[in-house]
């Protein structure tokens, strides 16, 4: 897991995002894909390499070996996250995503800006991955947080049992509710997803209120009036009045080739302006839509 | 006594000054004429000596009134002369030895030997060579600005405020016949009787400039000759009367700053309120009249010159006016926007009651790429000065911060920053055995150090760098001190004696026991650097044991050369700004050793206050040239860190965290300390809201100060390979602002390495 402090996309005022490991879903527009494993995974940086292949003496379950171009290859699906890798590197370039942490260390690090929350109207943000593949200590961070005082925002793609979202209900302030299609055989195909299993999440949190949907507008999937139609369709079907436009960008492509993976979506992100014509008909539709996070 | 050079730069010097209007012999006249009268007055009273000295440059120096001027008084300077401070001119009665050198070139050959007259003569008189005769100490204490030294010392006069509010309410007049009152008490007091030969040179200096505005005025086309009319009329009755109106006390308030030589000017919103607001009752002027003297002002300000003075403070507690006075702060802040001058250094001070509207304004002058206003805060900062400087909170809430950022009390006090101590250089010292890694002199003073090999825990270790801090800090209080002493012997500063309390009840110049507080400041460096250094120290050899002090010296002075590991563990270690008790705790444990250190010396020795000031002009960039690797893991020669901002790039956690880091110091130790902050402006401007609570609370959590740079990511890096682009855009340094392309290479390396703050960045 990783902290990102002063986010200013997850939610209003100024937070603190608690980005848990682990994703059951495999949205090939992902800009965390580190976080989509449960366990941690290294992102090695080609272009700061320096292929001195310290890494490779270092790990002590020897899984780095050296690469037929000198460079390291990963084992990454047994990595416990012992960091040796990282430490040992002279460069930089090696770097451990999903670092475990007690949920006291978390807590320590979000209290540190409580103020800044209360006079921005902002708080904690707890994303992922996906953040409710890690439920029971989610539901600990909440208890933890809405104790404090401090407002909480849950961001979630809603592929999660009904049972863990219907506790996280009375400790959490604010869902981000990821909506990606309306099409239930494409939201399969391309990201793992079961639309009845989300919709059915998603009607369940309408009700309080307190959800925003969110969807990524993405060129070729979803960024046509159809689908776009058929989601906000969705939200007015559930009484959910807050919808976000959030345009398809591409900062995390970078992180692709650190994991050695390869991105297959366009190499340009999009605009803003580009967003407003569908903004527009969501807005027809009697709907909140704003554009960004 | 210390070997030195008298033509070494004497301070930071970014803005390009006009040349003089004088054909360079008019110049070799004047000064021979400045020689001759300081030679023959060797043995008169130095007041006398003094206002028979300014009789030569005044009203001489006065140069011609500019179309855009709607105040007299543009000044020129002459490598020989008369001063306060080393930004214009130089300090007491002067010589800028390297400047008279430069000028010999401009002189026919023939005449150049008068010149060299004049040098000799100077070598023995230039206030500041005596005053390096006496104090400069071998190997630990040197001149400005030379950055071989742990610590440089100088004297000057820095950052008068004058009591203008006694100037406008007395006028001329009323202050001769102030003087001449106390004079009759004591009809031989020097200081008095040159005070009013002062006087005199006002009234000659404003009369010939009144008769330039009407020389001009014939030939100007209508509208600019009523404005030079007016200008004239001004000018005539400030020559006796007090003013009557805005432009009227401006005037007389400019051309009083000028005589002095003081080049920060204080509460301005609260003086000249009242005649602003008056005058627009009136109707004697309209807002846009009004708009147009200020705009005038900032550009008068602007084309002095000083890249690290003209301090314009509006807004905060204390003002006597505080209605009056905000309508010249919205004015200012508006003329602040638009003009993006790199001078005047306009700063507002604000406190919880400050309305939302001067946040606003303040935050739309910043969101344009002013870099101005600077933001001060009054519910830190007069608690904490009525504490650091021993004063009740009334007089404490007249404060006012000059140059990079030190705080004096305005017409009260004086603080000038005659010392400046690198932290950094003396820890490698220190971890060298008591010779500069950088040029194998021994620099400890004496001090007995131990070898490495025997310090056995962190505390012992932290507690040898600080008997060697113990020796730099008791030289710092002697050589400030010292310093006024010197001036007090050849100088008055009879101009700024003048306003200044408590001088004239006292019949006293301000050094000679005049002024109502003695101040002083101490110009610290490399703070950040050091803490982090004793916090790797602290991780990787006493906790962790991963090295023994010895190796990592070995690695300093190898510049990590072949330690590659080390470094990257030096590198990993906490550091400040991140928001960790470890390393802010170490950073606010050495601020204090230092700041009390400092305050306990300058009561010792007699003054009201001797504060550090964590300023900065350029010199933590010209300062890690000169100074070693250190176990932050700063390479030798590296920039080091800006002020109280953490070394650039040092810090990971984002604003909150580093703001975090930047309020735990107790502002009490301190008078004046600078925080820098860079956004680009589409995280500044596109959140607003957030922006402003963000500076909210860092000031609710007890911050003291912000200034920011908003600026767009890679435009500096743009602008060092193309400078052509950006002749206009203008950062923040740290305690002033420039125009980006005139700095140094290695300057623009250290603010390219700032962290930026930028809304992609928080973008997942």
């Amino acid at each position: 897991m990783s902290i990102q402090r002063f986010s200013l996309h997850d939610g209003p005022g100024i937070r603190t995002t608690v980005f848990l490991q682990g994703c059951p879903l495999h949205c090939p527009w992902c800009s965390n894909p580190e976080s989509q494993p449960v366990h941690p995974v290294q992102r090695h940086a080609r272009d700061k390499c320096v292929r001195c292949l310290r890494c490779v003496a270092a790990c002590p379950s020897s899984l780095i070996s050296p690469g037929p171009d000198g460079y390291p290859v990963f084992d990454r699906d047994s990595c416990q996250g012992c960091l040796s890798c990282e430490k040992s590197c002279p460069a930089g370039a090696i770097s451990i995503s999903g670092k475990q942490l007690s949920i006291r260390e978390i807590m320590e690090t979000v209290e540190r800006d409580s103020d800044y929350y209360r006079n921005s109207g902002g708080g904690v943000t707890f994303s992922g991955g996906e953040p409710f593949m890690q439920g029971e200590a989610l539901i600990s961070l909440l208890e933890e947080s809405a104790g404090k005082g401090i407002h909480t925002a849950i961001e979630t793609c809603g592929q999660v049992p009904s049972d863990i979202i219907r506790r996280a209900y009375a400790l959490t302030d604010l869902f981000l509710f990821d909506l990606k299609h309306c099409d239930g055989r494409k939201l399969k195909s391309i990201t793992g997803a079961d639309i009845d299993l989300i919709l059915g999440n998603l009607a369940m949190l309408a009700g309080s209120g307190n959800v925003t949907v969110r969807i990524p507008c993405i060129p070729g999937f979803n960024l046509d009036s159809e689908s776009l139609s058929g989601m906000f369709g969705i939200a007015v079907s559930m009484g959910i009045r807050e919808v976000h436009l959030l345009p398809y960008h591409i900062l995390g492509m970078d992180k692709y080739e650190q994991l050695q993976r390869q991105y297959s979506l366009p190499g340009e992100g999009l605009a803003k302006e580009v967003l407003e014509p569908y903004a527009a008909i969501g807005r027809s539709m009697g709907l909140n839509v704003g554009i960004g996070g | 006594m210390a070997k030195f050079n008298i033509e070494t730069v004497q301070n930071v010097e970014i803005s390009k000054k006009f040349p003089s209007e004088k054909t360079p012999l008019e110049q070799l006249e004047i000064m021979e004429q400045y020689t001759a009268v300081h030679k023959a007055n060797l043995g008169s009273s130095k007041e006398m000596r003094e206002a028979r000295c300014l009789e030569v440059l005044y009203p001489r120096l006065f140069r011609h009134i500019q179309p855009q001027d709607l105040t007299a008084g543009r000044l020129d300077f002459l490598p020989i002369g008369f001063g306060c401070v080393t930004s214009l001119g130089g300090v007491g009665h002067y010589c800028v030895f390297r400047k008279l050198k430069t000028f010999r070139e401009q002189l026919p050959e023939s005449e150049r030997a008068r010149v060299d007259s004049l040098y000799e003569y100077w070598t023995h008189h230039d206030l500041k060579t005596v005053y390096n005769r006496e104090t400069l100490q071998e190997g630990v204490l040197g001149m400005f600005i030379d950055t071989e030294y742990p610590m440089i010392a100088t004297a000057r006069l820095s950052g008068m405020m004058l009591d203008y509010p006694t100037l406008l309410s007395l006028g001329i007049g009323g202050m001769r016949a102030k003087i001449a009152e106390k004079l009759s008490e004591s009809p031989d007091n020097e200081f008095l009787k040159a005070g009013l030969i002062c006087l005199d040179i006002f009234v000659r200096s404003a009369e010939m400039l009144r008769q330039d505005a009407i020389n001009q005025a014939v030939k100007a086309n209508p509208e600019r000759s009523r404005e030079l009319l007016a200008m004239a009329d001004a000018l005539d009755r400030i020559k006796e009367h007090s003013p009557s109106t805005f432009p009227e006390a401006l005037q007389l308030l400019w051309l009083y700053a000028l005589l002095a030589g003081v080049i920060n000017y204080g509460r301005l919103d609260d003086f000249l309120g009242p005649y602003l607001a008056a005058d627009l009752r009136e109707g004697r002027l309209d807002e846009n009249g009004a708009y147009r003297y200020i705009r005038s002002l900032w550009t008068l300000i602007e084309n002095r010159r000083t890249t690290v003075n003209g301090r314009i403070i509006v807004g905060g507690k204390g003002r006597k006016h505080p209605k009056e006075a905000d309508i010249f702060l919205h004015l200012a802040m508006k003329v602040a926007k638009d003009c993006r001058y790199v001078e005047p250094q306009f700063t507002v001070r604000i406190d919880k009651d400050t309305p939302e509207q001067v946040w606003d304004e303040a935050l739309d002058a910043l969101g344009a790429g002013a870099t101005y206003p600077t933001i001060y805060n009054d519910d830190v900062e007069v608690p904490a000065v009525a504490y650091g400087m021993r004063m009740d909170q009334a007089t404490a809430a007249q404060y006012v911060p000059f140059g990079c950022t030190e705080f004096v009390i305005q017409g009260e006090s004086t603080g000038t920053p005659n010392i400046c101590i690198n932290l950094l250089k003396i820890l490698t010292i220190f971890m060298n055995g008591g010779i500069d890694p950088e040029d194998g002199i021994r620099k400890d003073g004496g001090v007995p150090i131990k070898p490495l090999s025997e310090y056995r825990t962190f505390d012992e270790f932290y507690k040898g760098y600080k008997r060697l801090l113990d020796f730099y800090l008791d030289l710092s209080a002697q050589a400030q001190f010292h310093s006024y002493e010197v001036m007090n012997r050849h100088v008055g500063f009879l101009f700024t004696s003048l306003l200044m309390k408590d001088c004239i009840e006292r019949g006293k110049t301000l050094l000679d026991g005049g002024v109502r507080y003695l101040g002083g400041t101490n110009e610290t460096y490399g703070n950040i650097n050091a803490s982090d250094s004793l916090t790797a120290i602290k991780d990787l050899v006493f906790d962790r044991k991963k090295y023994t002090l010895e190796q990592i010296e070995e690695a300093l002075l190898a510049n990590f050369q072949g330690y590659d590991d080390i470094r990257r563990d030096c590198l990993a270690c906490d550091k400040y700004g991140n928001d960790l008790e470890s390393a802010d705790s170490m950073a606010d444990d050495l601020y204090e050793f230092v700041a009390k250190g400092v305050r306990d010396r300058g009561i010792a020795i007699g003054m009201q206050y001797f504060l550090i000031v964590i300023s900065n002009n350029q010199l933590n960039t010209e300062w890690g040239l000169k100074t070693g690797a250190s176990p932050d893991g700063r390479l030798r020669g590296m920039y080091m860190n800006p002020a109280n901002n953490p070394q650039g790039g040092a810090d990971r956690n984002g604003p909150t965290a580093m703001l975090n880091s930047l309020a735990r110091f107790d502002a009490r130790y301190h008078a004046g300390s600078v925080q820098n902050i860079k956004f680009t402006p589409s995280m500044f401007n596109g959140h607003r809201d957030v922006i402003k609570s963000l500076f909210r609370t860092y000031f609710d959590r007890g911050g003291c100060h912000i200034m920011v740079t908003v600026v767009d990511s890679g435009v500096l890096e743009d602008a060092v390979k193309n400078p052509e682009k950006y002749p206009d855009l203008i950062v923040r340094v740290a305690g002033f602002s420039a125009v980006f392309v005139d700095l140094s290479p290695e300057i623009q390396q250290e603010l390219l390495s700032r962290v930026l703050y930028d809304e992609r960045k928080s973008l997942c």
